[in-house]
């Protein structure tokens, strides 16, 4: 399988914290890798590094085809890698279809095909009843569903989604699981942060643990929760891994 | 234009043309900087260029300005007897600006500023070039910035540095808008005629018997706007019919750019 990204000796400094240190992993296309850790372990960090919002001190970032280091970040959204923020940043003053709009017009100037695909995609990720609600007035889980279609409307191939759970309850966990996985099925390369394991258990086929910046761990999900460390550093010596409805799924 | 006799019909393209050139340079500095910050650089630029220009005399005609020749009626050298001449000029040129930016507002472009105004993190995650589009709009509103003022210097016969670099038109320019309804097309339009009515009317009311007291009214109307209503009077007015229309408690907020 053909490599997508391709992260080597990434590393980054702010003041004396090492944020992230000599980081490597790679994606596989139409892959779902997801970077788990415990706060402040360089997760979000490293999506900053990827995307163009830091520079990096050291290290390469290799997305098809293409050195990323130096790029800016709408460089790096057009050659396909698009991603979500932590705390969704939705254009408030914006309704939800000029929002998405903005995201399709990167693939075409035309308003009645930036309008024809964002529509698509808002009602891909379920949004169609709020099309016309300015941004700034929906809830967190349609703050995130808008964030997704944004993302989704710059048409990617690859998805770098940044904690798209948190503050979910756990039926709206559900969906955002099935959303991804719908995702992936459609052929998207996706790396996702993420805290809540049962998601990530339903939706990752490789995990990377990252803690104080560094990797300690990464392999297939299964081998990763049963892992020593992993466990010491972030999931807690009570860690039982149960299977989840969402697995299924996968 | 005054020494060699060119049209001020050419004038005014040329002007519009030197105006993108020069913004280049002060766009890539004053673009560092966001928000009020930016506003302030520019005005500040304008100071600057005003105080070289009074200086360096021989360059430009220095503090005393220069008066542009009398030609009586000559529509060629946009000159005219009658005064409704200016008027029709100055309402083909409102409609050109108006044309122009109904055009942006409904084009992708439209959508890449409100984007770049409310997040330009955000708006660079989603493929926008958020410096060529501060770019690209600062251009264009160079060059109609530059068309207004050589028609006003047509207008009044007479350029200084005083007036080319005025404080108080950097400020109005912005003012209106601000009161007028910030991102919207009709709002500089109404924040204009209200504030330059109200500005008019208060100086023949109050100017004669205590100076500066319409000054002080004047700057009262715009801290209540900007305090109470940072929408704009178009945003007053949206609200409005929100309510009327939709009777109930349904709200229209800042009249949100819809697809």
């Amino acid at each position: 399988m053909a490599e997508a990204l391709v992260v080597r000796n990434l590393s980054k400094r702010f003041g004396g914290l090492r944020a992230v240190q000599d980081l490597s992993f790679s994606v596989n296309e139409r892959e779902t890798v997801a970077l788990i850790g415990p706060n402040g372990a360089g997760k979000t960090t490293s999506f900053n590094l990827i995307t163009g919002y830091h520079r990096p001190d050291a290290g390469s970032v290799f997305a098809f085809g293409r050195e990323l280091v130096g790029l800016r970040p709408h460089d790096i959204c057009a050659h396909g890698l698009a991603r979500t923020f932590q705390v969704a940043r939705p254009f408030g003053k914006m309704t939800v279809l000029a929002n998405v709009m903005t995201g399709a017009f990167l693939r075409d100037k035309k308003p009645e095909i930036a309008r024809a695909r964002a529509r698509e995609t808002i009602d891909f990720v379920g949004l169609s009843a709020k099309q016309h609600t300015p941004a700034g007035d929906l809830t967190t889980i349609d703050q995130r569903r808008l964030e997704m279609a944004r993302a989704l409307a710059t048409q990617p191939r690859l998805l770098l989604l940044d904690e798209v759970m948190a503050g979910l309850n756990p039926a709206e966990i559900d969906q955002a699981v099935a959303l991804v996985a719908r995702l992936s099925q459609r052929g998207l390369t996706i790396v996702i942060v993420e805290h809540v394991m049962r998601a990530i258990m339903a939706v990752a086929r490789h995990i990377v643990v990252l803690d104080h910046g560094q990797k300690i761990a990464e392999g297939q999900p299964q081998e990763v929760v049963a892992n020593e460390e992993v466990i010491r550093a972030y999931l807690g010596t009570g860690y039982v891994h149960a299977a989840t409805p969402g697995e299924a799924r996968c | 234009m005054i020494r060699f006799g060119v049209s001020p019909w050419i004038g005014i393209l040329a002007g519009g043309v030197v105006a993108m050139l020069a913004s280049l340079p002060i766009g890539a500095v004053c673009f560092r900087l966001r928000g009020p910050y930016f506003a302030i650089a520019t005005i500040a630029t304008a100071q600057v260029l005003m105080l070289l220009f009074l200086k360096f005399r021989d360059f430009a005609w220095g503090a005393e300005g220069t008066t542009l020749p009398n030609l009586g009626n000559s529509p060629l050298m946009m000159q005219f007897d009658a005064k409704a001449a200016y008027y029709y000029i100055a309402l083909a040129m409102l409609a050109i600006g108006l044309a122009i930016t109904y055009w942006i507002e409904r084009s992708w472009i439209g959508y890449y500023l409100v984007a770049v105004g409310e997040d330009e993190d955000a708006a660079e995650a989603i493929g926008v070039n958020t410096l060529r589009v501060k770019r690209h709009i600062y251009l264009i509103s160079a060059f109609l910035t530059a068309m207004a003022g050589t028609f006003y210097v047509q207008y009044i016969y007479f350029i200084d540095p005083n007036t080319a670099f005025s404080f108080n038109v950097s400020v109005e320019a912005a003012l209106v808008s601000i009161v007028g309804g910030i991102g919207t097309l009709w709002g500089p339009v109404l924040g204009t005629v209200l504030l330059e009515a109200t500005s008019a009317l208060l100086q023949s009311w109050l100017g004669g018997s205590h100076g500066g007291v319409q000054l002080t009214v004047y700057g009262l109307i715009l801290v209540a706007v900007i305090l109470w209503r940072p929408t704009g009077l178009l945003g007053v007015l949206a609200e409005a019919y929100g309510r009327v229309v939709r009777a109930g408690p349904a709200r229209i907020r800042e009249a949100p750019l819809d697809g």
